[in-house]
């Protein structure tokens, strides 16, 4: 297991070359001069020649790249914003908490409202509250985040007063953004855990179960539900990896300063260093999600655990 | 131990619940409901669409920024809401000749670190602001900076420039103090010093920059005590902010939200006209937009009375010319092209378009932009013109317009010391084309003339009729569709007193006071 994991992160490595490269060299190709963008409409063209040189954007392209991938390895520098001059590092660093806190509530939001739904759906398939839960996920799905977010802020922080419609300060200012991202993705979980549920439930050793004359809450919650699980953790894995990666229009909505809207302000103004530095820590926080999904897989199914050497 | 099971469920749920219900709770400086007498109010809380970039006023020229600057340092001059001057840091100023301005400092002017302002700072400020690319271009005609005494402050240009003074009450000439900006290093932009009545105290990056007023300021005191200036960038929440009173001024109310916060009996809405253009502009370099009969047939067969209703709602006024009416020596005698299809199909007929063409029209993904793009699109129509709208991302359309790829195009100009200098000769001088800002490449030696003369012109007369006369020669050669003067809107609450808005958008805080 622990020769598994060793393996799994010295992958990261190649994982972020790659994944520096094709990043610097889109946005090398990207139209739009750094420094025109930085200094604006009206920038004379001495001045933007002077920014350019003190950018060092004017050296060739593999030139470029290879001083990046230098100062990373050799002195741990991923450089500074263009257009703050601030570390990128900081940057990133200074807005990751608070992608975590709306990316941990959103998918605690998604999982309290989408496994228990699955598994009820599952078990009482066609019922009436199978398919009110079905119209809901597949709204949930459809709805736009942007749109929902709005909705709520009308109705939770202008009609009611309940809370803060912007700002990320205090567990009040929580609640809207984690509501918004959590429904979207409760959604998908309740689908998953649904179909993955009425598969298991149909097994064999389930109609064993029942025929032995275990109560119905012991064969759903121990013996189908631990099996039914691996596909819903692995999507809830995925979703937790996805908003980890910023969700920019969450984000944007409630005026959360994370890593999604820094992203995209960064690849409006073609500030370089921290699109690099934000895919690179994205391709990051994604693997090793995931690799901590893999992991839990072992606790939840002793037997993928054997195959972990 | 299923005893322990269900209390250990128990105790989590009491636990999640007080965590919720404390969350929940306000915050403790918003006062408590059993206080006997509530606190003033101590704190104004500002909503803006972006974060500052930098609080150095040499590392950018972005308007959020200035709008910070503004509140912490000051300029030798100012400019007041009517843009006239006025002084700043300089008690009076004096023209030693055509090309020296002498200023006398103001005595016992405290930098927020305790340093004494000196006639070095002004000249270390301006020496610095010249090697700066962001902000070069503003004092770009300074020759010299030369200290008299420890008060009195010389500045020479290399040729006469009549706009000296508007260019040197922009608040990218905000004096900075050599030691604090030296102490600062390349972080100096994070924990600026100036003069002005707020200090900077926090900056919760790309979230909030906190001020607090400047006890031993030098001038009449700031009345609050406390700034809090938020980035929300997007424009809805912003005005739902303010609604909800979480902000208590919401810059750039966007036309769409007028009615809402004028409805609102708890909030007042500010309406002032800015330093604002935005013009459909022509790349009169290339065919058909090289020949004047077409480019003033599209200026009449565009009907920017109805961009203006239907795009900004009523907010602003279509253009006359060239500069709005808030900038000096504006021509506002010239006379509107207006909608009028058979002229406009006569003059393509003349230029030998009788049967129209087709061009493109591009624009940034700007929404307003977008729906201008689209209306134009549908009255070219009418004089069988077939134009394409190119929707392009900003970096690429601030290139491939400098490069000339593009045909007709749509942008914006703010003429920020309200002088016509710097509304007129980027744009319309033919030393400019390009990046520089004349992306229409026009070119007339008339113009170019006028607006050298005018330039360097010491006689007020002379220049107000040299550049009312480039004006009119613009309107006429019509490289644009003159389209949108603009307006600053801005959102209160009630209770919030003694704003004024800036044609400039920066706007002054330090005369806000709650009733």
């Amino acid at each position: 297991m622990h020769r598994y994991i060793l393996r799994r992160l010295l992958l990261l490595i190649p994982v972020m070359l790659g994944v520096s490269f094709i990043v610097f060299t889109m946005m090398y190709f990207t139209p739009g001069d750094p420094a025109v963008m930085m200094l604006g409409e009206s920038a004379p063209e001495h001045e933007v020649a002077r920014l350019r040189e003190e950018l060092g954007l004017d050296d060739p392209y593999l030139v470029q790249y290879a001083r990046y991938v230098k100062n990373a390895v050799v002195h741990q520098d991923i450089g500074q914003s263009y257009k703050t001059k601030r570390l990128v590092f900081t940057e990133i660093s200074s807005r990751f908490p608070n992608t975590l806190k709306l990316a941990g509530l959103g998918v605690l939001v998604a999982v309290i409202l989408g496994v228990p739904t699955g598994i009820i759906s599952a078990t009482k398939q066609y019922s009436l509250f199978d398919n009110i839960a079905m119209v809901l996920a597949l709204i949930g799905v459809s709805m736009p985040n942007f749109w929902q977010g709005l909705l709520l802020i009308i109705f939770f922080s202008i009609k009611l007063g309940w809370f803060p419609s912007s700002g990320f300060d205090t567990f009040s200012h929580m609640v809207l953004p984690a509501l918004t991202l959590g429904t979207s993705s409760a959604a998908i979980i309740t689908r998953m855990t649904r179909s993955s549920m009425l598969e298991v439930i149909r097994q064999d050793y389930i109609r064993t179960a029942r025929a032995k004359g275990q109560v119905e809450s012991v064969v759903i919650n121990q013996h189908a539900l631990k099996n039914a699980l691996i596909p819903v953790i692995t999507v809830i894995g995925l979703q937790f990896g996805y908003l980890l990666g910023g969700a920019v229009l969450t984000e944007s909505i409630f005026s959360i300063t994370g890593v999604g809207r820094l992203m995209v302000d960064s690849i409006k103004s073609r500030d370089y260093p921290i699109v690099q530095g934000g895919v690179l820590f994205i391709a990051i926080t994604f693997s090793v999600v995931n690799l901590c999904v893999d992991i839990l897989y072992a606790f939840v199914d002793p037997r993928i655990k054997s195959q972990y050497k | 131990m299923l005893k322990n099971k269900k209390l250990l469920v128990l105790l989590s749920l009491v636990l999640a619940f007080a965590m919720f219900a404390v969350g929940c709770s306000k915050p403790a400086d918003q006062g408590n409901v059993d206080d006997p007498a509530p606190v003033a109010k101590d704190t104004l809380v500002v909503g803006q669409g972006a974060d500052a970039v930098s609080l150095d006023p040499h590392a950018t020229n972005d308007q959020p920024s200035s709008r910070v600057s503004k509140q912490i340092y000051e300029t030798l001059v100012n400019q007041n809401e009517a843009m006239e001057l006025q002084p700043g840091l300089a008690e009076s100023w004096t023209q030693i000749d055509d090309l020296t301005v002498e200023f006398k400092l103001k005595q016992g002017v405290k930098f927020h670190n305790g340093e004494e302002l000196k006639a070095s700072d002004v000249k270390f400020t301006l020496e610095r602001a010249l090697q700066s690319s962001h902000v070069g271009h503003i004092v770009g005609t300074i020759d010299k900076v030369e200290v008299v005494d420890e008060y009195t402050v010389r500045v020479s240009t290399a040729e006469p420039f009549a706009a000296l003074l508007a260019h040197l009450a922009h608040t990218a000439t905000g004096i900075l103090n050599e030691k604090a900006v030296t102490d600062g290093g390349e972080a100096y932009g994070q924990k600026p010093v100036g003069t002005g009545p707020y200090k900077f105290s926090n900056w919760v990056v790309g979230d909030k920059i906190e001020l607090v007023k400047n006890d031993d300021y030098h001038g009449t005191p700031a009345k609050i005590q406390n700034i809090v200036i938020r980035n929300i960038s997007d424009n809805t929440t912003r005005t739902i902010e303010l609604e909800s009173g979480g902000i208590d001024i919401a810059y750039d109310i966007q036309p769409t939200d007028v009615k809402r916060v004028e409805e609102n009996t708890s909030l007042t809405l500010l309406r002032d006209a800015n330093l604002a253009t935005t013009y459909i502009g022509f790349n009169a370099a290339k065919a058909p937009f090289n020949d004047v009969r077409v480019r003033q047939a599209i200026n009449y067969a565009v009907d920017t009375d109805s961009i203006v209703e239907a795009v900004y709602q009523g907010v602003g006024a279509p253009s006359k010319g060239p500069l709005g009416p808030n900038v000096w020596a504006s021509n506002q005698n010239l006379e509107q092209y207006g909608y009028d299809v058979d002229k406009a199909k006569a003059l393509l007929a003349e230029a030998g378009y009788e049967n129209g063409f087709k061009t493109s029209i591009w624009t940034n993904d700007n929404q307003q932009r977008m729906d201008i793009a689209e209306i134009v699109q549908n009255q070219l129509k009418a004089v069988n013109i077939e134009a394409e709208v190119k929707v392009v991302e900003w970096g690429a359309y601030l290139e491939g317009t400098a490069a000339g790829e593009h045909d007709m195009f749509i942008l914006g100009w703010v003429t920020v010391t309200a002088d016509p200098d710097y509304g007129l000769y980027a744009l319309f001088h033919s030393s400019q084309h390009g990046n520089a800002g004349n992306r229409t490449f026009y070119a007339n030696p008339e113009v170019d003339k006028l607006l050298d003369e005018a330039r360097v012109a010491t006689d007020v007369a002379a220049r107000e009729e040299a550049y009312k006369k480039a004006q009119e020669i613009i309107r006429n050669d019509a490289p644009w569709i003159f389209t949108w003067d603009g307006e600053n809107l801005a959102g209160t609450a009630k209770n919030v007193k003694g704003f004024k808005q800036h044609p400039a958008g920066h706007h002054k805080l330090f005369t806000v006071y709650f009733e």
